[in-house]
């Protein structure tokens, strides 16, 4: 992780616009599960209001840094605070203006919508039933219905509107769109857009899904292997992504580990593209000297530098680069 | 209004802005157009409004639509608004741009040419009230 000189500071244009506490702050948090290191060291700052998205390969400490930011991990070392309290010693109304949305939306099946939706009414003081039934009718729901009848995109559009109605200050989505068609993902991104983002609200996202990414999110936290390589933009993340497209094939007497910051290599009509992290600004003339003539840049939509960077580690757990995949 | 694609090498705001610019110059939106709100747009296209808030910034200091208080964006009548040089310089950096993306796809001159003066004819008035 040497080469990634900025990966804890955190972009100028994500620094809280209001309230000066951030929503969730960590400093050195470490989770240990025996000789594996879960997380390690991390140091974030979320601010108040927009949606931040979480990526990270399987393994990277997504969800344990959402249990220890619930409260339901414990962690080995450092501070993690949530909403300014320790997420150690949440006490019940700090924890009701927490949300939490998992993969499963997970609701007892015998209860009918409306019946549901009272008890949480009832249950919730910030409830606001416009935003209740702006988001159910992005799922056409009908009270009577039955949680075990519902569909699971309609399962998981019902989590949803529970989940923002109850007016959290801080709501948690692991993979809320994970398995659902293309309409049911689509009014889950709406709800969020739309009905649940607002200035004084924080969605902390996790997804593996880099065109949603794209669409929804106002800032990027990037985990690897328990790291915090980088909390910024998603654009400027991005931008530190480049692509190389070489005139043939990289030649084999070329020692690729010298190419530095090399996350990718791929061929793609018998022409060699090479994705680089925090590239040179003269990186033409750096391959040339290692051996690699008449490289041209070639810009890359976000999915691609940002799956680039995170399946780097799938090539070779070394951090060398194996020999490039054809396409 | 305009179609947009994840995925894309271009940031989506970048997207929004060639976008309309494109249907701006070409007459399609006319000058008093009235174009969707910020969170109009947004919800259309299903993306952050942050983003289309950033794309009608770039459109408003380009002088292409200009936002009139509680009322709505509207595309501007058109006018000269860069000097001689900065249009050149202009020209010269999107040259620039274009040949890093072409020239490696290898296709002949003649071909991007042919392509080039194609779309270009789609730009009518942008072509013809330029002196």
């Amino acid at each position: 992780m040497t080469l990634i000189a900025t990966r804890t500071a955190p972009s100028p244009a994500l620094l809280p616009a209001a309230g000066p506490e951030p929503v969730i702050e960590t400093i050195g948090l470490t989770k240990r599960f025996g000789p594996k290191l879960a997380l390690n060291q991390l140091t974030l700052a979320v601010p108040r209001g927009g949606i931040h998205a979480v990526v990270g390969s399987n393994g990277a400490g997504k969800s344990t840094l959402f249990r220890l930011l619930l409260g339901v991990a414990t962690p080995s070392l450092g501070q993690c605070r949530v909403l300014g309290v320790d997420s150690g010693r949440l006490d019940p109304a700090t924890r009701g203006r927490i949300g939490l949305v998992t993969e499963e939306h997970t609701l007892p099946g015998w209860m009918t919508v409306a019946r549901l939706a009272a008890m949480q009414r009832s249950l919730y003081p910030s409830w606001s039933e416009a935003t209740f039934r702006e988001v159910a009718g992005h799922f056409h729901l009908h009270s009577g219905q039955k949680v075990s009848q519902l569909s699971r995109g309609e399962r998981a559009g019902f989590t949803v509107a529970l989940a923002l109605a109850q007016g959290p200050e801080l709501l948690i989505l692991d993979e809320p769109t994970l398995g659902l068609d293309v309409v049911a993902k689509q009014a889950v991104l709406e709800s969020l857009l739309f009905a649940g983002r607002r200035e004084d609200r924080t969605l902390l996202y996790c997804s593996h899904q880099m065109d949603e990414i794209e669409r929804l999110a106002d800032g990027l936290i990037v985990l690897e292997r328990g790291e915090l390589v980088s909390h910024s933009t998603p654009e400027s993340f991005w931008g530190r992504i480049g692509c190389w497209v070489v005139a043939g094939l990289v030649p084999p007497e070329v020692v690729v580990e010298a190419i530095p910051g090399l996350l990718q290599r791929r061929v793609v009509d018998g022409r060699e593209q090479l994705v680089v992290l925090d590239p040179d600004p003269d990186f033409g003339r750096c391959l040339e000297r290692l051996g690699v003539p008449g490289a041209t840049p070639l810009p890359i939509g976000f999915d691609r530098a940002v799956n680039a960077f995170l399946t780097r580690n799938h090539l070779s757990p070394d951090g060398a680069v194996a020999a490039p995949r054809s396409h | 209004m305009i179609q947009i694609v994840t995925g894309d090498s271009r940031p989506l705001f970048r997207q929004i802005v060639d976008g309309l610019t494109r249907k701006i110059l070409s007459g399609e939106l006319p000058p008093g157009s009235r174009l969707p709100s910020v969170r109009g747009l947004a919800m259309e296209l299903t993306i952050n409004p942050n983003t289309v808030a950033r794309a009608y910034t770039e459109l408003t200091s380009e002088g292409l639509i200009e936002s009139r208080h509680g009322v709505g964006v509207f595309v501007c009548e058109p006018r000269q608004r860069l000097s001689g040089e900065e249009r050149e310089r202009r020209l010269e950096e999107a040259l620039q741009r274009f040949l890093g993306a072409v020239a490696p796809l290898g296709f002949a001159p003649e071909e991007i040419l042919d392509r080039l003066r194609h779309e270009l004819s789609t730009y009518r008035s942008a072509t013809k009230e330029r002196p």
